[in-house]
């Protein structure tokens, strides 16, 4: 399989990317691991004429930290994230999220920036991101500008990023004290999967330890965009942890879903998997946040 | 699509080319450096028969282009064993009959080592997930995990 004739840009910083990026318009595509990409280059359904590289670009590739937050670099891969110990308590999501996607060989190349800008339903890493309440950084010819991941995201594969427009970093809160993540995924097989359906949620507890300070549910493959729960959310804040209210709220996550039927499971099935897989990710943000 | 001068650290040697962008690592390895141990299945990062070691982490060769690539150091098969000597892991793996047709049998050793290298005494798990980017439609696995167990060990004691 031949990949489509093509020019590459090897920027050394942001504003010549954006420069090389402006030049090209549609006609240009950004690449980092380019593990979903070139598949689709090579499968003849996207043949840009200009590639650019982020290889050249220094700073894109760590977890900076910012006033009161976390500034994760569009170039980590999901091998690194995985392993990354700066992301605990709730930032924890992320690295769960990173660790189930692909391969070894796709997590070793895969990276977030990519996985949040290719914009897939079901991306591993897209779901936790909208648990942790993440902002992506987006540089551009009018400057940077910050946008919440939840109106990132417009449909399969589309974002409010616009052609000539960089990702440089999603921003996070930084990991608070008594706070945990779970991640749950259901496909036919552990690896190489695109996920039946897949949860993620956090959880801030209280300094009680037993009340919901606050709590955030994700969830993917069950509707166009990776979507949070606002009904979750609103039936375990300021409720005492626990099997009740993680059932109450993974009820309200698999209403809140919009699941259709495909070749992966039926509209029905994805919602019924919604709230076992809630329900789960729940019990273990909550062990997450209680440290055991 | 200008040619790009590249430089290939593959197996401890230096290789200077030029690369056409659309160039992948793979067709790279096999046809302008003839390492063909390297294999390419579905050419789509599903299979892992392409799978290298780029600075010892395992990748598939056929989504890396290989004017990324440049500056790397790449571990292909032909750079596993010392001369007439067989890495632990192909030793183990023929005295265990983990290879059939052996086209997924590169990325499967390549996979394995670079397993070891960060976890000498690997659980049965440990294994498994290490060689999940690699499919084998041959084995059933269960011989390649056994190899695995078997070289870690060997090489544990040695």
């Amino acid at each position: 399989m031949l990949l489509p004739r093509f020019s590459y840009h090897q920027p050394a910083s942001v504003a010549e990317a954006l420069e090389v990026l402006g030049q090209h318009g549609d006609q240009a595509a950004i690449i980092a691991g380019g593990t979903d990409l070139l598949v689709n280059m090579k499968h003849g359904k996207l043949a840009p004429r200009h590639l650019v590289g982020l290889e050249g670009i220094d700073g894109l590739e760590e977890i900076g930290a910012d006033n009161g937050s976390l500034v994760v670099g569009p170039r980590l891969t999901a091998s690194a994230l995985a392993a990354s110990g700066e992301l605990s308590g709730a930032a924890q999501a992320l690295a769960l999220g990173a660790a189930s996607l692909g391969s070894p060989q796709v997590r070793n190349r895969a990276t977030v920036g990519g996985n949040v800008c290719t914009a897939r339903p079901a991306a591993d890493m897209c779901v936790p991101l909208l648990v942790l309440g993440a902002k992506a950084l987006l540089a551009g010819p009018d400057g940077p500008r910050e946008l919440p991941l939840d109106e990132f995201f417009l449909g399969p594969g589309q974002t409010a990023k616009k052609p000539g427009e960089l990702l440089t970093g999603l921003s996070l809160p930084r990991p608070a004290e008594g706070s945990g993540a779970g991640y749950e995924k259901l496909g036919l097989r552990k690896a190489l999967e695109i996920a039946l359906v897949n949860v993620a949620a956090a959880i801030w507890l209280e300094p009680d330890g037993k009340t919901i300070k606050q709590a955030k549910v994700a969830l993917g493959a069950v509707a166009p965009v990776p979507m949070l729960s606002p009904g979750a959310e609103a039936a375990l804040t300021g409720q005492t942890a626990g099997e009740e209210a993680f059932a109450q709220a993974a009820e309200a996550a698999a209403t809140d879903a919009k699941p259709i039927s495909d070749h992966r499971g039926s509209a029905q099935y994805r919602r019924e998997v919604v709230q076992v897989l809630t329900r789960r990710a729940l019990g273990q943000a909550w062990q997450a946040a209680l440290g055991q | 699509m200008d040619k790009m001068r590249i430089v290939l650290t593959v197996n401890g040697q230096d290789h200077e080319l030029l690369a056409a962008p659309n160039r992948t690592l793979a067709q790279t390895l096999r046809e302008d450096l003839e390492l063909t141990g390297t294999k390419q299945g579905c050419e789509v990062g599903d299979c892992g028969s392409c799978t290298v070691l780029m600075d010892g982490e395992p990748v598939n060769s056929c989504l890396v282009l290989a004017v990324q690539a440049s500056g790397k150091a790449i571990t292909t098969i032909e750079g596993v064993a010392e001369g007439n000597q067989l890495h632990p892991v192909q030793d183990a793996m023929v005295e265990h009959g983990a290879v059939q047709c052996g086209f997924c049998t590169p990325g499967m050793v390549l996979s394995a080592v670079s397993l070891l290298d960060k976890v000498p005494d690997p659980g049965d798990g440990e294994i498994r997930q290490a060689l999940s980017g690699n499919l084998c439609r041959c084995t059933g696995y269960q011989k390649i995990v056994e190899a695995v167990q078997d070289a870690a060990s060997k090489m544990e004691r040695s």
